[in-house]
Protein backbone atom coordinates (compact mmCIF):
# COMPACT_ATOMS: atom_id res chain seq x y z
CA UNK A 1 0.00 0.00 0.00
CA UNK A 2 1.23 3.45 -0.84
CA UNK A 3 -0.77 4.96 1.98
CA UNK A 4 1.17 7.37 4.15
CA UNK A 5 1.72 6.30 7.73
CA UNK A 6 2.31 9.84 8.90
CA UNK A 7 -1.28 10.53 9.84
CA UNK A 8 -0.85 13.88 11.50
CA UNK A 9 -2.66 14.12 14.82
CA UNK A 10 -5.13 16.97 14.89
CA UNK A 11 -3.35 19.72 16.80
CA UNK A 12 -5.77 20.23 19.65
CA UNK A 13 -5.80 20.44 23.43
CA UNK A 14 -8.53 19.62 25.91
CA UNK A 15 -9.09 21.48 29.18
CA UNK A 16 -11.41 20.93 32.10
CA UNK A 17 -13.40 24.07 32.92
CA UNK A 18 -14.71 24.52 36.47
CA UNK A 19 -17.69 26.73 37.29
CA UNK A 20 -18.76 28.13 40.66
CA UNK A 21 -21.43 30.24 42.28
CA UNK A 22 -23.50 32.34 39.87
CA UNK A 23 -21.95 30.84 36.71
CA UNK A 24 -22.54 27.30 37.91
CA UNK A 25 -26.20 28.14 38.47
CA UNK A 26 -26.71 29.95 35.18
CA UNK A 27 -24.82 27.48 32.99
CA UNK A 28 -26.28 24.54 34.89
CA UNK A 29 -22.99 22.61 35.13
CA UNK A 30 -20.08 22.29 37.54
CA UNK A 31 -17.64 21.24 34.93
CA UNK A 32 -17.22 21.40 31.15
CA UNK A 33 -14.70 19.78 28.85
CA UNK A 34 -13.52 21.96 26.00
CA UNK A 35 -11.28 21.03 23.08
CA UNK A 36 -9.47 23.87 21.35
CA UNK A 37 -6.69 24.48 18.86
CA UNK A 38 -3.35 23.59 20.45
CA UNK A 39 -2.21 27.24 20.35
CA UNK A 40 -5.28 28.38 22.32
CA UNK A 41 -5.06 30.97 25.10
CA UNK A 42 -7.42 31.78 27.96
CA UNK A 43 -9.05 34.38 25.70
CA UNK A 44 -9.75 31.75 23.05
CA UNK A 45 -11.34 29.53 25.68
CA UNK A 46 -13.53 32.44 26.82
CA UNK A 47 -14.53 33.19 23.19
CA UNK A 48 -15.57 29.56 22.80
CA UNK A 49 -17.48 29.44 26.09
CA UNK A 50 -19.17 32.81 25.53
CA UNK A 51 -20.55 31.55 22.23
CA UNK A 52 -21.94 28.37 23.78
CA UNK A 53 -23.16 29.87 27.07
CA UNK A 54 -24.78 33.33 27.23
CA UNK A 55 -24.03 33.47 30.97
CA UNK A 56 -20.29 33.40 30.26
CA UNK A 57 -20.71 36.24 27.76
CA UNK A 58 -22.72 38.17 30.35
CA UNK A 59 -20.05 37.82 33.06
CA UNK A 60 -16.98 38.03 30.85
CA UNK A 61 -16.32 41.67 31.70
CA UNK A 62 -15.62 40.75 35.34
CA UNK A 63 -13.97 37.38 35.24
CA UNK A 64 -10.58 36.10 36.37
CA UNK A 65 -9.07 32.82 35.17
CA UNK A 66 -7.32 30.38 37.45
CA UNK A 67 -5.19 27.85 35.61
CA UNK A 68 -4.25 24.81 37.69
CA UNK A 69 -5.30 26.66 40.84
CA UNK A 70 -3.33 29.87 40.27
CA UNK A 71 -4.68 33.16 38.91
CA UNK A 72 -3.39 33.70 35.38
CA UNK A 73 -3.81 36.42 32.72
CA UNK A 74 -6.34 35.78 29.92
CA UNK A 75 -3.42 35.77 27.43
CA UNK A 76 -1.87 32.66 29.01
CA UNK A 77 -1.37 29.78 26.56
CA UNK A 78 -3.26 26.70 27.62
CA UNK A 79 -1.87 23.17 27.80
CA UNK A 80 -3.63 19.87 27.29
CA UNK A 81 -5.12 18.68 30.57
CA UNK A 82 -5.21 22.11 32.25
CA UNK A 83 -7.83 22.75 34.92
CA UNK A 84 -9.25 26.20 34.21
CA UNK A 85 -11.64 27.81 36.69
CA UNK A 86 -13.78 30.80 35.80
CA UNK A 87 -13.64 33.07 38.85
CA UNK A 88 -16.39 35.68 39.13
CA UNK A 89 -15.85 38.39 41.80
CA UNK A 90 -15.24 36.61 45.10
CA UNK A 91 -17.17 37.26 48.33
CA UNK A 92 -15.67 35.09 51.02
CA UNK A 93 -15.17 36.12 54.61
CA UNK B 1 -18.05 19.25 49.50
CA UNK B 2 -14.32 18.72 49.62
CA UNK B 3 -12.26 20.00 52.49
CA UNK B 4 -8.74 21.37 52.90
CA UNK B 5 -6.54 21.19 55.97
CA UNK B 6 -2.90 21.99 56.69
CA UNK B 7 -1.66 21.97 60.26
CA UNK B 8 1.92 22.49 61.33
CA UNK B 9 3.42 23.83 64.56
CA UNK B 10 3.24 27.39 63.16
CA UNK B 11 0.02 27.50 61.20
CA UNK B 12 -3.39 25.92 60.88
CA UNK B 13 -5.32 26.45 57.65
CA UNK B 14 -8.72 24.90 56.92
CA UNK B 15 -11.62 25.10 54.53
CA UNK B 16 -14.40 22.98 55.97
CA UNK B 17 -18.15 22.48 56.19
CA UNK B 18 -17.83 21.96 59.95
CA UNK B 19 -18.71 24.63 62.50
CA UNK B 20 -15.68 26.78 63.30
CA UNK B 21 -14.33 26.68 66.83
CA UNK B 22 -12.79 29.92 68.09
CA UNK B 23 -11.70 28.18 71.31
CA UNK B 24 -9.56 25.69 69.40
CA UNK B 25 -8.13 28.50 67.27
CA UNK B 26 -7.21 30.46 70.42
CA UNK B 27 -5.59 27.37 71.98
CA UNK B 28 -3.54 26.77 68.84
CA UNK B 29 -2.29 30.37 68.83
CA UNK B 30 -0.97 30.29 72.41
CA UNK B 31 2.81 30.38 72.64
CA UNK B 32 5.27 31.80 75.13
CA UNK B 33 6.86 33.83 72.32
CA UNK B 34 3.68 35.85 71.74
CA UNK B 35 2.73 38.98 73.65
CA UNK B 36 -0.41 39.60 71.64
CA UNK B 37 -3.00 37.56 69.78
CA UNK B 38 -5.50 39.05 67.36
CA UNK B 39 -8.49 36.82 66.68
CA UNK B 40 -10.93 38.07 64.06
CA UNK B 41 -14.20 36.17 63.71
CA UNK B 42 -16.48 36.92 60.77
CA UNK B 43 -20.12 36.02 61.47
CA UNK B 44 -23.42 35.98 59.62
CA UNK B 45 -25.23 39.28 60.26
CA UNK B 46 -29.02 39.31 60.43
CA UNK B 47 -29.73 42.76 58.91
CA UNK B 48 -28.08 44.37 55.90
CA UNK B 49 -29.57 47.68 54.75
CA UNK B 50 -32.80 46.84 56.55
CA UNK B 51 -33.21 43.44 54.86
CA UNK B 52 -33.31 40.34 57.04
CA UNK B 53 -30.90 37.48 56.31
CA UNK B 54 -31.54 34.01 57.75
CA UNK B 55 -28.38 32.33 56.53
CA UNK B 56 -25.41 32.56 54.18
CA UNK B 57 -24.38 29.69 51.95
CA UNK B 58 -20.75 29.55 50.85
CA UNK B 59 -19.48 27.95 47.65
CA UNK B 60 -15.73 27.45 47.31
CA UNK B 61 -13.13 26.20 44.86
CA UNK B 62 -11.77 24.27 47.81
CA UNK B 63 -8.28 23.13 46.71
CA UNK B 64 -7.44 26.55 45.29
CA UNK B 65 -8.97 28.35 48.29
CA UNK B 66 -6.61 26.29 50.47
CA UNK B 67 -3.65 27.12 48.22
CA UNK B 68 -4.54 30.84 48.27
CA UNK B 69 -4.83 30.81 52.07
CA UNK B 70 -1.36 29.22 52.18
CA UNK B 71 -0.03 31.99 49.91
CA UNK B 72 -1.61 34.60 52.23
CA UNK B 73 0.00 32.94 55.24
CA UNK B 74 3.38 32.90 53.46
CA UNK B 75 3.13 36.59 52.58
CA UNK B 76 2.02 37.59 56.09
CA UNK B 77 4.98 35.68 57.56
CA UNK B 78 7.33 37.54 55.19
CA UNK B 79 5.93 40.93 56.18
CA UNK B 80 5.39 40.61 59.91
CA UNK B 81 7.10 38.65 62.69
CA UNK B 82 4.27 36.12 62.94
CA UNK B 83 4.72 33.42 65.58
CA UNK B 84 1.53 31.50 64.86
CA UNK B 85 -1.32 31.88 62.43
CA UNK B 86 -4.82 30.49 61.92
CA UNK B 87 -6.95 30.84 58.77
CA UNK B 88 -10.24 28.93 58.85
CA UNK B 89 -13.11 29.31 56.41
CA UNK B 90 -16.41 27.51 56.57
CA UNK B 91 -18.37 26.39 53.48
CA UNK B 92 -21.99 25.41 52.99
CA UNK B 93 -24.71 26.90 55.17
CA UNK B 94 -23.79 29.34 57.94
CA UNK B 95 -26.80 30.43 60.03
CA UNK B 96 -27.11 33.89 61.58
CA UNK B 97 -24.55 34.61 64.33
CA UNK B 98 -22.35 31.63 63.43
CA UNK B 99 -18.76 32.08 62.26
CA UNK B 100 -17.85 31.84 58.58
CA UNK B 101 -14.21 32.83 58.96
CA UNK B 102 -11.51 32.97 61.63
CA UNK B 103 -8.27 34.88 61.17
CA UNK B 104 -5.88 34.57 64.09
CA UNK B 105 -2.33 35.84 64.49
CA UNK B 106 0.06 35.57 67.42
CA UNK B 107 3.00 37.99 67.49
CA UNK B 108 5.51 39.21 70.05
CA UNK B 109 3.85 42.66 70.02
CA UNK B 110 0.30 43.86 69.34
CA UNK B 111 1.07 46.24 66.46
CA UNK B 112 2.15 43.37 64.22
CA UNK B 113 -0.72 41.16 65.43
CA UNK B 114 -3.33 43.81 64.54
CA UNK B 115 -1.71 44.85 61.25
CA UNK B 116 -1.20 41.32 59.93
CA UNK B 117 -4.70 40.17 60.91
CA UNK B 118 -6.22 43.22 59.22
CA UNK B 119 -4.21 42.58 56.06
CA UNK B 120 -5.12 38.88 56.10
CA UNK B 121 -8.90 39.35 56.34
CA UNK B 122 -8.92 42.17 53.75
CA UNK B 123 -6.79 40.19 51.30
CA UNK B 124 -8.73 36.96 51.93
CA UNK B 125 -11.95 38.74 50.97
CA UNK B 126 -10.35 40.13 47.81
CA UNK B 127 -8.72 37.02 46.36
CA UNK B 128 -9.66 33.67 47.88
CA UNK B 129 -12.09 31.83 45.54
CA UNK B 130 -15.09 31.61 47.86
CA UNK B 131 -18.57 33.02 47.19
CA UNK B 132 -21.51 33.67 49.48
CA UNK B 133 -25.21 33.61 48.73
CA UNK B 134 -27.70 35.29 51.04
CA UNK B 135 -31.03 33.72 51.88
CA UNK B 136 -33.45 36.38 53.07
CA UNK B 137 -36.35 36.02 55.49
CA UNK B 138 -38.81 36.24 52.57
CA UNK B 139 -37.16 33.22 50.91
CA UNK B 140 -35.37 35.17 48.16
CA UNK B 141 -31.70 34.39 47.53
CA UNK B 142 -28.87 36.44 46.01
CA UNK B 143 -25.15 35.96 45.42
CA UNK B 144 -23.28 38.73 47.21
CA UNK B 145 -21.56 41.22 44.93
CA UNK B 146 -17.85 40.57 45.40
CA UNK B 147 -14.40 41.76 44.40
CA UNK B 148 -12.56 40.74 41.25
CA UNK B 149 -9.28 39.19 42.43
CA UNK B 150 -6.12 40.94 41.26
CA UNK B 151 -4.21 38.84 38.69
CA UNK B 152 -0.92 38.87 40.59
CA UNK B 153 0.28 37.13 43.71
CA UNK B 154 -0.79 38.43 47.14
CA UNK B 155 1.39 41.30 48.25
CA UNK B 156 2.73 42.07 44.75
Amino acid sequence: MAESTSTTEPATLTVRVLLFSVLREKVGARELEVTLDSSATGNDLLDHLAEAHPAVAEHRGALRLAINQTYAPHETELSDGDEVALITPVSGG
Amino acid sequence: MARFEERTAQRWIRVTEEQLDTGLADQFLRTERAGGITLFVGTTRRFTDGRETVRLTYDAYVPMAGAELQRLADTAADRWPVEKLVLHHRTGEVPVAEASVIVGVACAHRDAAFASARWLIDTLKARVPIWKRETFADGATAWVEGQLPPPDRPGD
